[in-house]
């Protein structure tokens, strides 16, 4: 087995007295899509946003545990949390675009990171919205206010932007929650090609998606009042899991 | 690692205007504080004014000012009322909505001095009022109407919609619904915008000083005409323009102790509501 | 449908209309009660720099300089500290400290401007005075102090609106701008400050006109001195020599004695309403910034 890009051991998350997640671990191998579900409420945002140190800007959470970014505790002192969710994007439920052009929303990242020329800009915009499967519907009006997407252009937007870093890792907290049927298919068939590339997280409710897209599930679900992995593994093994009770509710209801 | 570098070069910089700020203001309390404590005593509160403001206390001061805030306050409740319940209740979404925000924009930013000139002419001149604690209690009331009404908008604003309609289901006339639902659950909004725009209005001098208050020589007033009363900003305004008579100094100190005070009481009381509306507003 | 009688609507309407009323009956007042200055200098009574009231000369000049110059210096110092103060405790400040710098800010906002006054009256012009040694001052009662004090007085008003503006700005903006690497001071400089602009300018627009209004504390610290019109405009001339800004005149006992001569009094009430129509712009411009628009 090749060595894990991310790996979580141990890891708790606390708000003030109530544990929001207990004792999590989990590997996550490069270039596979590692899928979380789970009912809302129990922590699988909070769980995907631990492994960027988005945690560290709600400042009533409490993190202990370690995660390990290629090898290196991420959660350690002295570590640059900037620096590291530079390599690790995060895509939200709702997109998030910036005011502005689409195309400044797209080199936002890469302008103020300032490790690229401006010269080469344009490039890379063109590079990261065709890998979003943008490109042929905004090539004609990059200029214009990114506002004016509909809502799926805004969410593979979001996606270009994060990807025009070229992070390694991406993470996706229930990306299409808030689109129709047919930009969740586009941004699904996108998370297939990216994956040659990149590794994924993805946290969805929708177990369909689940099912076309995990190459590793795991199931997260309340239990003594805090969120624990109840289940992991292949998809199929997870789904047809009948020995939790949690993850027999979740599928029965959902 | 340039970027490292301005991050930590901002942060710093913003937290120094932050600490230069504070200490500005932390100063100004403290410098109040420490020079008007020892002036301050049982006797400084009863007793009036003797020698000039050099002797005695302040009795008649707070009286004044007492007077005014609560002649401020029964002027602006209705007002602040009926404004409110125009905005939230009677008016639809349009022109005369917006004029009535316009207005409330207006009133609260007239310069205080400009409400003076306005009194003179009115109450002290064509009413004949002379010097009335009426005349600086209605200006005050003015002053204070945008912050009173504001906090009654918020209020009724952020009234559950189902109360007024289970209301309507009872087939209750409007008017019944403003009293008997809207009116007693914005009382609260009344009471925290009042003490705020008291908070404001207590330290106000300019619609006061040519229309309502004298030095000394008032006591507690007969009637509305040539009825000025005392109050505590104008004394200190006074004393502070001629204040190198030492013992006079140490009044003038503790009287500005006891007018911040009288200030902070009244915004503290007010906190709790505010507090609360505010974590309101940012709980989307 | 006929509507039934209703005494709630009826003293709704009134009490709004006394309101209302009240606001409209000062400007009407003062444009009538000044029309006599207007008929006797014309605009000159805008840009004269004369005013000898027994000669019965009029000139608003050298105030309304005085006025703009204290408030816009006043301005020029409080935004940069009150907009970075605001900045560290909305961008960088920990929530629950955050909240307790606000409720002492927000008390500081409330602090009387006689108060100020009497801190100006017996520090500040002194400092002053000290600081424009080099320069020959001939008291510490200048329009810089003025400028100084308004300074300090709108610094709680700016930081606080400064600091509700920022805020304003979604979280999840900034969390997106950090996810994709960017430090707290770019997302301070690239998404929080751009996307609060309006609010800013609203919270500066306000504090200016709480300076340009602003009497008592500036009247005790200006010199009130008359007919001062610098022979250098752009210089620090002005700003360093004692003046007289149209509050300060309001304020002064020229106001009772103006009162019975009617030109004398249409004068005060120019005054007046010039200081009327300046702060009630400026807090319609800033009224617009601050409504939200939606696109």
């Amino acid at each position: 087995m090749t060595d894990p890009i991310l790996q979580v051991s141990h890891l708790t998350i606390e708000a003030g007295s109530r544990t929001l997640l207990r004792d999590i671990s989990l590997v996550i191998a490069p270039h596979e899509v590692f899928t979380i579900i789970g009912a809302s409420g129990s922590g699988k945002s909070t769980l995907l946003k631990s492994l960027n140190r988005l945690v560290d800007l709600t400042s009533s959470l409490k993190v202990s545990g370690q995660v390990s970014f290629r090898g290196s505790p991420i959660y350690a002192p002295g570590v640059d949390a900037d620096a590291l969710r530079a390599r690790i994007g995060i895509l939200f439920q709702q997109p998030v675009v910036f005011p502005g052009s689409i195309a400044q929303n797209v080199i936002f990242g890469v302008k103020h990171l300032g490790q690229t020329r401006k010269q080469d800009w344009p490039e890379i915009a063109e590079r990261a919205l065709r890998e979003a499967s943008l490109w042929d519907e905004v090539k004609d009006r990059l200029q214009q206010p990114a506002i004016l997407l509909s809502v799926g252009q805004q969410q593979r937007l979001c996606l270009a932007r994060a990807l025009a870093t070229q992070p390694e890792v991406i993470l996706m907290d229930e990306p299409t929650s808030a689109l129709d049927p047919k930009s969740t298919e586009a941004i699904e068939d996108l998370i297939v090609r990216l994956k040659v590339k990149h590794t994924l997280v993805l946290v969805t409710h929708n177990l369909r998606q689940a099912q076309r897209l995990a190459d590793t599930l795991a199931f997260v679900g309340g239990r003594d009042g805090a969120g624990q992995v109840l289940a992991i593994g292949n998809p199929d093994d997870v789904l047809s899991n009948r020995d939790q009770p949690e993850l027999a509710a979740f599928l029965v209801t959902d | 690692m340039s970027r490292k570098l301005l991050h930590h070069g901002f942060r710093a910089f913003t937290a120094l205007c932050a600490l230069l700020a504070c200490s500005i203001l932390g100063w100004l309390i403290f410098a109040i504080a420490r020079r008007g404590w020892p002036a301050i005593s049982w006797q400084f509160f009863t007793e009036q004014i003797r020698l000039v403001g050099a002797s005695g206390g302040i009795f008649y001061n707070l009286i004044g000012t007492g007077i005014l805030l609560l002649t401020a306050f029964i002027t602006s409740s209705p007002m602040a009322l009926s404004l409110a319940l125009l905005h939230g209740v009677y008016l639809r979404e349009g022109r005369w909505k917006r004029a009535l925000e316009t207005l409330l924009y207006v009133i609260n930013g007239m310069p205080s001095i400009v409400c003076g000139i306005f009194g003179l002419i009115v109450f002290v001149q064509f009413l004949g009022w002379g010097k009335s604690w009426l005349s600086g209690g209605f200006l005050l009331g003015i002053i204070m109407l945008p912050t009173v009404t504001v906090a009654l908008m918020e209020r009724i604003a952020s009234l559950p919609v189902r109360y007024v309609e289970a209301a309507t289901g009872l087939g209750l006339r409007q008017s019944q619904i403003i009293w008997s639902i809207i009116l007693p659950q914005s009382l609260s909004g009344l009471v925290t915008g009042s003490l705020l725009g008291l908070a404001r209005a207590a330290g106000e001098i300019a619609p006061i000083m040519f229309t309502a208050t004298i030095f000394a020589g008032a006591t507690i007033p007969h009637g509305v005409k040539e009825s000025p009363v005392l109050s505590l900003p104008y004394h200190i305004f006074i004393l502070a323009q001629d204040s190198f008579d030492p013992s006079v100094g140490a009044k003038v100190w503790g009287t500005a102790l006891v007018m911040i005070g009288l200030v902070f009481v009244l915004s503290l009381i007010a906190l709790p509501a505010r507090l609360k509306m505010h974590e309101e507003a940012h709980h989307d | 449908m006929q509507r039934r009688f209703s005494f709630t609507r009826l003293f709704s309407y009134s009490f709004s209309a006394l309101a209302a009323g009240t606001v409209v009956a000062m400007f009407v007042l003062l444009i009538l009660q000044s029309l006599p200055v207007w008929q006797h200098e014309g605009l000159s009574f805008l840009t004269g720099t004369k005013w000898f009231y027994r000669q019965q000369q009029f000139g608003a000049a050298p105030m309304i300089l005085g006025t703009m110059i204290t408030a816009f210096t006043a301005l020029l110092l409080a935004a940069p500290l009150g907009i970075g103060a605001a900045i560290f405790t909305s961008e960088f400040l920990h929530p629950r400290l955050r909240l307790t710098v606000k409720v002492v800010i927000e008390l500081l906002a409330g602090v009387p401007s006689v108060i100020y006054g009497l801190l100006g009256v017996l520090f500040l012009r002194n400092w002053i005075y000290d600081l424009l040694t080099p320069f020959d001052p001939l008291s510490g009662d200048t329009l810089l102090t003025g400028a100084v004090l308004l300074a300090v007085m709108i610094l709680p008003t700016v930081m606080t609106l400064a600091d509700d503006a920022l805020r304003g700005v979604p979280v999840i903006q900034r969390h997106a701008a950090r996810g994709l690497g960017l430090n707290s001071s770019e997302v301070a400089l690239h998404i929080a400050l751009p996307q609060s602009v309006r609010g800013l300018l609203a919270a500066l627009l306000l504090a200016l006109g709480r300076a340009l209004g602003e009497a008592i504390a500036v009247f005790l610290v200006v010199g009130r001195q008359d007919n001062q019109w610098p022979y250098r405009l752009l210089s620090m001339q002005p700003l360093i020599q004692s003046g007289q800004t149209i509050t300060t005149k309001l304020a002064s006992s020229e106001t009772n004695i103006a009162y019975g001569y009617p030109l004398h009094w249409a004068a005060i009430c120019g005054l007046a309403l010039v200081l009327m129509v300046m702060v009630a712009g400026i807090t319609l411009i800033s009224a617009s910034f601050s409504r939200r628009h939606v696109p």
